[in-house]
């Protein structure tokens, strides 16, 4: 049986988009703080912006999205930003390059031994933490919802109207669909292994010993997907899949809203490029009111 | 010729496998998404790339691309990192590249097919990984010790250290799933 997303229809502005427009929409924003690689807070703020719009205008309830926002808020504030703050590493050169006032210094001790070294964190480091925590939360926020909100019917339809393959777009439609299958597969595997006295908490031993004692885990979700696909592929077989033009039951069709959202997006994508190949604009720089006001 | 054509094959099973590793590796990377490898940008420990090298060299290079690049969109999707092409690329190419030696396993219990295996896996993580890392120079703003340094080596070192120890176990479990199932 398949588990579908957490997927409910919600009479929403989001939901009446156009699932095309979306993920042209998210990819252009992520485009154009990748490509032309905006760094700048003026145009970065902007962006998170109107990123949290389309989030709050997907009005998914709280109690759905807390554990992802949880994993989210781990990941981007305890690695990224800590990352960020004490190696300046993940962005541009000019973090670490160029000269910065320090704040105060983390001692690295080698566990066991005397050797270690102070690792110094610069303004540059801070203000490069904050923009990096800002940047991963704008794209983060515009793919949070589309499990929550794009009915798992339309992917490969989505795909296959934007220009993918039949072949290509029904890759895509099973792996959406497989992804909750397999998720909820390996929870259950955890669990069985939990009750044969398995504990994932205290995996001991060296590196080499840690992922061999993953198998127990991965082996099992692994095998049984491999059982799966068998079974999918006579299904699919039966009915005669690929040898012909396939015919897709779902139709899209683009409203105006859907066209000013796509101008929207590619007018950002565009900006973000003249500014930054045209004005040398949205290069990593620190304000001078944050030096001001760390720096007291 | 017959070898050649098997392996760049592209049907129904290709699809459905294709599919079955991106959903695999998308919810084991974002499983272990949480564990950042040491000295690395923002690079994480992933066990799940076994199970992407696993697919290739099981089900042929369009399995391994598909299963690399939409697996690793989904996986960082799903933990809210966004989309980095050039890392879903890289890890596309990483499961593409030890597909071009399924043609040449014929047991999956055999040392020399899994030390072929294992072989190619590694070439493909060097090749997917140096991509990526190479890529992240104009993509991230980074210089070339840091793409080296710090991202290429300890994904590398990373990746290969999990598929010497995981991707053996993975193919002796597969010969005897596939051996009770007859196909």
């Amino acid at each position: 049986m398949l588990v579908t997303w957490k997927y409910r229809p919600r009479n929403t502005f989001v939901q009446r988009l156009d699932p095309r427009t979306r993920l042209i929409f998210m990819v252009c924003i992520i485009f154009a703080l990748t490509i032309p690689e905006i760094w700048d807070y003026r145009i970065v703020l902007p962006l998170f912006f109107v990123s949290l719009t389309l989030y709050l205008l997907a009005r998914i309830e709280w109690k759905d999205v807390r554990r992802a926002w949880l994993y989210i808020s781990i990941l981007v504030f305890f690695i990224v930003g800590l990352n960020g703050l004490l190696s300046g590493r993940g962005g541009p050169s000019s973090v670490t390059n160029l000269p910065s006032p320090v704040l105060f210094e983390v001692p690295f001790v080698i566990p066991g031994t005397d050797w270690g070294w102070m690792v110094p964190v610069t303004v540059s480091k801070l203000w490069f933490a904050l923009n990096q925590m800002t940047r991963m939360i704008t794209m983060a926020i515009l793919a949070i919802p589309i499990p929550y909100t794009m009915d798992p019917n339309i992917y490969g339809t989505a795909f296959r109207r934007m220009g993918a393959s039949d072949k290509v777009s029904f890759t895509m439609d099973l792996a959406f669909r497989f992804l909750p299958t397999f998720a909820r597969d390996l929870t259950i595997t955890m669990d069985a292994q939990r009750a044969r006295g398995y504990e994932m908490d205290k995996l001991k031993g060296g590196i080499a010993g840690r992922i061999r004692r993953l198998a127990p885990l991965i082996i099992p979700v692994v095998m049984q997907s491999t059982v799966t696909g068998e079974e999918v592929i006579d299904a699919m077989d039966l009915r005669a899949f690929g040898t012909s033009q396939r015919t897709w039951l779902k139709e899209l069709h683009y409203a105006p809203r859907d066209y000013m959202l796509l101008g929207l997006g590619a007018a950002i994508f565009i900006t973000c490029c003249v500014l930054k190949w045209g004005f040398g604009i949205g290069g990593f720089f620190v304000p001078d009111f944050f030096t001001q006001f760390v720096v007291r | 010729m017959n070898e050649s054509k098997n392996t760049w094959e592209f049907g129904t099973r290709q699809v459905v496998y294709g599919a079955i590793g991106a959903a695999l590796y998308g919810v084991f990377s974002w499983a272990t998404n949480i564990f950042p490898l040491p000295a690395a940008g923002n690079v994480t420990f992933r066990p799940a790339v076994a199970v992407l090298i696993f697919f290739g060299v099981a089900y042929g290079p369009w399995v391994g691309l598909l299963a690399g690049f939409i697996g690793n969109t989904l996986g960082d999707a799903l933990s809210g990192w966004g989309f980095y092409w050039n890392w879903s690329l890289g890890n596309g190419l990483m499961g593409m590249v030890p597909g071009l030696v399924m043609a040449a396993i014929s047991n999956f219990k055999e040392r020399a097919d899994i030390m072929k295996a294992v072989g190619w896996g590694t070439l493909g993580i060097a090749v997917g990984m140096l991509f990526a890392s190479l890529t992240e120079m104009f993509v991230g703003g980074i210089d070339f010790n840091t793409a080296l340094v710090g991202y290429f080596v300890p994904a590398f070192v990373g990746n290969l250290v999990v598929v010497a120890i995981l991707l053996p176990v993975l193919m002796i479990a597969f010969a005897a799933v596939a051996a009770r199932r007859g196909r």
